[in-house]
């Protein structure tokens, strides 16, 4: 549902034009506003009571079954009266209809304004307190009246109303609470809120007919709709909610009733690209997707000729993890070229990375690297790719200078690691002992910088320093233990091998040495634990507790949910986010729940929203996670479609958080410049003024921006 | 056809329905004053029942005291009114059970999906009587729907007795440590015999017979008195997590036990005893020290004392407890139901 909210809204805003819809309720009013009811469809129920629950029976069938139960002569046109009577000509329209298709033998009056008023004052007051929806009220209304007047027996018309108006709370209320059951209970007990002119209500049935595992019947219903109804805008909705819900083939075979306007246009033509989107959206969560190539390609030309930075970053994320690093580098590039942010660059950064090429992911990374302590660890991963590039690449010093500054700013131990190698690689022994004891200093559990400071001081020949490490590692590292040892098979290796290392690498012979000694025996980091790849960008970094390296696919499902908590308390989503992908297998639905949260968080942690938004639905989550994750999930949203310069969807996605709750002054501030780029200077000014007063900089800072265009206007 | 309809559900429901001398009194037994009064009060025109000591808040519970003394008055409009808000805003769950807790600040309004089994008890009972009361199917339809889901989800077999959860979840022996764990106030024992018609299952006989034995038997600390919540996990002990205390919960127990028709000297005056405090009201008791926590002044509180005093010794209920002004929803809901007791059962004590 949620990654369809805002094409949705959009959707409905192009097709009826209303361009002020600012808050939720208002959109919703305006779903129900456009739709209009034809005289068979008010009557065609989707429905029939005496169906099963949750059976849908074709139409024409229900139709006959209503035609058949109301061919009694009597017409009550009480509520006629009332309606017109109030001036209310929607309400008395839709009712016209309603009769006429209930008595096909009844003529409405000619001029329906100039009907008489009710007489009966009592069942004036009833229509009332029907029209205001108060229900319950008139229900002890009928009630007092039938004491009093033991004679008298209500309209059946209005009865049969109010029940119908009563099982549509009851129906929205339950769906609200997810009790889908009951949902499907009620739609099968009230047929005749079944209709084209309560898309809303159908809606949800779809939805409880998914929930509970009657995916069949939920197709069945949004097909009903495109069979039946006639309004545009809730035909597009139907499909976004269809997308967001069933399995893409059912999806396509809702598209088959797509229809042709005289001019030609299809009406989903609009949609399909939002679908392709949502798809490769989908699909980046989960790389055992595959994107039909028809919707690969609508995207692509979507990229290309709309330019949208967003649609190339969805198939750059698209092809990533694919392994397919060249088409992802170039959309990655495209979007990048569009507008260079933190997302767009460490894209390309992770694509550079695949193809080993670390030296210009850094250069790319360099400018992002604290937009999010995500994009830090790409940078810090391919920092400690490129240092740990074998053989080593010459680095300019002003990059050495910077790199080194950012890894002691950031105490990251697996580039400071590889600063040792890689000043022992020059020669600089003295250096690379700097180096390792600064992350040994950071990491006190990093084994391999142990090991790098041992060997170099075995190349010093420093055997104090040497035997000190290796007591202080003994029982816990073997080769370490074993370093220096004339007879042992390590160093018999080690020395054989140098010696081959020796003529193949006959430039910088002297440093060349015991990095490849070290290097062979495989001590070093292999490649692909530097060279980070998507799903786990930062795996160089080594932590107590997740600190190895480890394939979550190897690891038992509990297993891979304690890493993946662990991960994240390191504060690396994406690897975490893999393990708790892992983690999904597990046997209990707890378990599940909980590494679909974690996939969530880590995902949002990572700034891919969109992503999380799918972890999220992987698993039912409890009611408490499940509101926490939807308001985190749809803040990133917000804040992703500012950033895509779509200031009115920010506006939507905000007016929908906002009912779930207290607005941070972060968003509010958000929904400030929203307001600014749409030119609507007075809400914006309001926004920031409120901010402004409890001393909130951006606040400050918008207020000035406003007054700075006033300004220039005058 | 509908109303043919009714005329079989009603003779089935008669049928089954000897007039059983446990079952509240038919007539009226709440003066039309008093429950104005307390309508004025506490329902909201809406069809709620306000519990205005909890941030005005409406609960299932609410809503079954309300479905209730509307039928101990006698007023039908006021029964449908309070009906239609619980049918559309509560009776929503999945397995047929009332959704507990509503707040009219939130949205959507009800913040808490559980059930609280004494509410659907309330709810289910007063539907029956009504249906019985006004020829209502519909009524008695509803009613054993919710008396069916209450036997199928909560009532449950433990250790050879029948004990009600006190909701579908959270209290089961697979759901805590020390489950599971009783409310022994949502015994409303009045109900059983009607919850029996609605939905016939020997359980309810079960649930009466093992629940006076579980009141005599759960007596704690200096002043023998149960406990508002109790594990029942071996031996039964107040439940960790909640005060040990015999608290607003339990000291309407001994009301649901007078108005269930029991009619156990011995236990009546266990609790007299346990609850007489020294200084004339009705008090919370700490269990383990046995002293008063809070003294209750409110004469809806009170009542409960006066009543077992009446039944007890023929004690006449002081002046300001026979006279009925509404204070809080809570103590004023049991004011009325104590007052309907006393003058269908014991009008010699007003």
């Amino acid at each position: 549902m949620k990654p369809s909210f805002i094409a949705l809204s959009a959707a409905i805003i192009a097709a009826i034009g209303l361009v002020a819809i600012s808050r939720y309720d208002d959109m919703a009013r305006a779903v129900r506003s456009v739709s209009f009811i034809t005289g068979k469809d008010q009557a065609s129920p989707l429905l029939e009571k005496t169906a099963s629950a949750g059976d849908i029976v074709s139409a024409d069938q229900v139709i006959d079954t209503v035609t058949t139960a109301a061919t009694g002569p009597a017409v009550d046109e009480s509520a006629l009266r009332y309606f017109a009577s109030h001036g209310d000509t929607a309400r008395l329209e839709t009712e016209i209809s309603r009769l006429r298709a209930l008595y096909p033998d009844w003529t409405p009056p000619k001029d329906p304004l100039a009907v008489p008023q009710n007489s009966d004052t009592g069942l004036e007051t009833m229509w009332q307190l029907y029209a205001q929806a108060r229900y319950a009220e008139l229900r002890k209304a009928i009630a007092e009246r039938q004491i009093a007047e033991p004679a008298w027996t209500p309209p059946s018309d209005l009865i049969d109303r109010l029940a119908v108006a009563e099982g549509r709370v009851r129906l929205i209320n339950a769906s609200d609470l997810k009790q889908y059951e009951t949902v499907v209970r009620i739609s099968a007990e009230t047929p005749s809120l079944l209709t084209c002119s309560e898309a809303d209500v159908l809606w949800r049935l779809a939805e409880a007919f998914f929930r509970t595992g009657k995916a069949q019947r939920a197709t069945d219903a949004y097909a009903y709709i495109l069979n039946n109804c006639e309004s545009a805008a809730e035909r597009l909705a139907t499909v976004q909610k269809a997308a967001g819900l069933l399995a893409p083939e059912k999806v396509e075979d809702l598209l088959t009733k797509e229809r042709t306007a005289q001019d030609g246009t299809k009406e989903f033509g609009a949609i399909r690209d939002d679908l392709a989107r949502g798809y490769l959206a989908r699909a980046e969560a989960d790389e055992k997707i595959t994107v039909p190539a028809s919707y690969l390609a609508r995207v692509e030309r979507l990229a290309e000729a709309g330019g949208l930075a967003s649609d190339a970053l969805l198939l750059g994320w698209y092809h990533l993890p694919r392994g397919d690093g060249a088409a992802a580098e170039k959309w990655f590039r495209r979007a990048r070229d569009k507008e260079d942010t933190a997302e767009a660059s460490q894209g390309l950064a992770l694509a550079l990375l695949d193809r080993e090429a670390p030296l210009e992911a850094e250069e790319v990374m360099y400018r992002w690297r604290d937009a999010s302590p995500d994009a830090k660890s790409v940078y810090l991963a391919a920092t400690a790719g490129l240092l740990a590039r074998d053989p080593p690449v010459s680095i300019a010093p002003q990059v050495l200078k910077r790199i080194a500054a950012e890894t002691i700013e950031a105490r990251d131990g697996a580039t400071a690691q590889q600063f040792g190698w890689y000043a022992r690689a020059l020669n600089q022994p003295q250096t690379a002992l700097q180096w390792f004891k600064t992350a040994l200093g950071w990491k006190p559990d990093d084994e391999p910088s142990a090991y790098g400071q041992a060997v170099t001081y075995l190349q010093l020949e420093d055997v104090k320093a040497l035997s000190q490490i290796q007591s202080l590692w003994a029982g816990r590292s073997e080769r370490i233990a074993r370093l220096g040892e004339p007879e042992g098979e390590t160093a018999k290796g080690a020395t054989d091998r140098l010696l081959l290392s020796e003529q193949a690498a006959p430039a910088k012979k002297e440093a060349r040495l015991p990095v490849r000694s070290v290097s062979d025996t495989g001590e070093r980091p292999q490649r692909s634990d530097i060279a980070p790849r998507p799903q786990a960008r930062s795996q160089a970094r080594t932590v107590r507790g997740c600190s190895a390296t480890v394939n979550p696919q190897t690891l038992a499902p509990e297993v891979a949910l304690a890493r993946g908590w662990c991960l994240m308390d390191m504060n690396r989503p994406l690897e975490a986010a893999a393990a708790f992908e892992v983690g999904l297998l597990g046997a209990s639905s707890k378990a599940r729940e909980d590494a679909a949260y974690g996939q969530s968080l880590a995902y949002l942690r990572a700034g891919l929203g969109s992503k999380a938004a799918v972890a999220a639905i992987k698993a039912p989550q409890n009611r408490r996670r499940a509101t926490e994750l939807q308001k985190a999930i749809l803040a990133d949203k917000a804040v992703a479609a500012f950033d895509a310069g779509r200031p009115r969807e920010t506006l939507l996605v905000l007016d929908r958080l906002k009912q779930m709750g207290p607005e941070r002054a972060d968003l509010l501030s958000l929904r400030g410049y929203a307001y600014l780029k749409l030119k609507r200077y007075g809400d914006a000014r309001r926004i920031f003024e409120a901010l402004a007063d409890i001393g909130d900089r951006d606040g400050q800072r918008g207020l000035a921006i406003i007054h700075q265009i006033f300004r220039e206007k005058n | 056809m509908k109303r043919k309809w009714l005329a079989i559900v009603l003779a089935g429901f008669l049928a089954n329905c000897p007039q059983s001398s446990q079952a509240a009194p038919l007539d009226p037994s709440i003066a039309a004053d008093d429950w104005q009064a307390y309508k004025d009060r506490f329902l909201d025109r809406g069809g709620r029942i306000i519990d205005d000591a909890n941030g005005n808040i409406s609960h299932s519970e609410g809503q079954g005291y309300g479905l209730l003394l509307s039928v101990l008055a006698d007023s039908q409009p006021d029964f449908e009114l309070i009906w239609a808000f619980t049918r559309t805003e509560l009776l929503l769950r999945d397995d047929g059970l009332v959704a507990w807790k509503w707040s009219p600040g939130a949205r959507p309004h009800v913040t808490d999906i559980n059930n609280a089994t004494d509410g659907d008890i309330l709810i289910a009972y007063a539907l029956g009587l009504a249906g019985q009361r006004w020829n209502r199917a519909d009524y008695l339809r509803a009613g054993a729907g919710i008396a069916r889901a209450i036997l199928k989800h909560v009532v449950v077999e433990h250790a050879g007795q029948t004990l009600l959860l006190p909701g579908a979840s959270g209290f089961a022996a697979g759901e805590r440590k020390d489950g599971p764990v009783i409310n022994p106030s949502y015994w409303i024992f009045e109900a059983f015999p009607v919850l029996e018609q609605l939905a016939p299952s020997p359980e309810w006989q079960k649930l009466r017979s093992d629940g006076l034995a579980l009141m005599k038997s759960l007596r704690f600390g200096p002043r023998q008195l149960p406990a508002d919540w109790v594990s029942m996990a071996s031996p039964a002990v107040p439940a960790a997590g909640f005060p040990a205390e015999f608290g607003y919960n339990a000291l309407r127990i001994p009301l649901y036990l007078v108005r269930g028709g029991v009619s156990d000297r011995e236990l009546m005056a266990q609790f007299q005893r346990g609850m007489a405090d020294p200084a004339g009201g009705t008090a919370i008791v700490d269990l383990l020290s046995g002293t008063a926590k809070e003294r209750l002044n409110d004469p809806g509180y009170r009542i409960v004392n006066h009543i077992l005093a009446c039944v007890m010794n023929r004690s006449k209920l002081p002046a300001d407890v026979k006279e009925f002004t509404p204070t809080l929803y809570y103590p004023s809901t049991l004011h009325l139901l104590g007052l309907s007791y006393v003058a269908a059962r014991q009008p010699e004590c007003l």
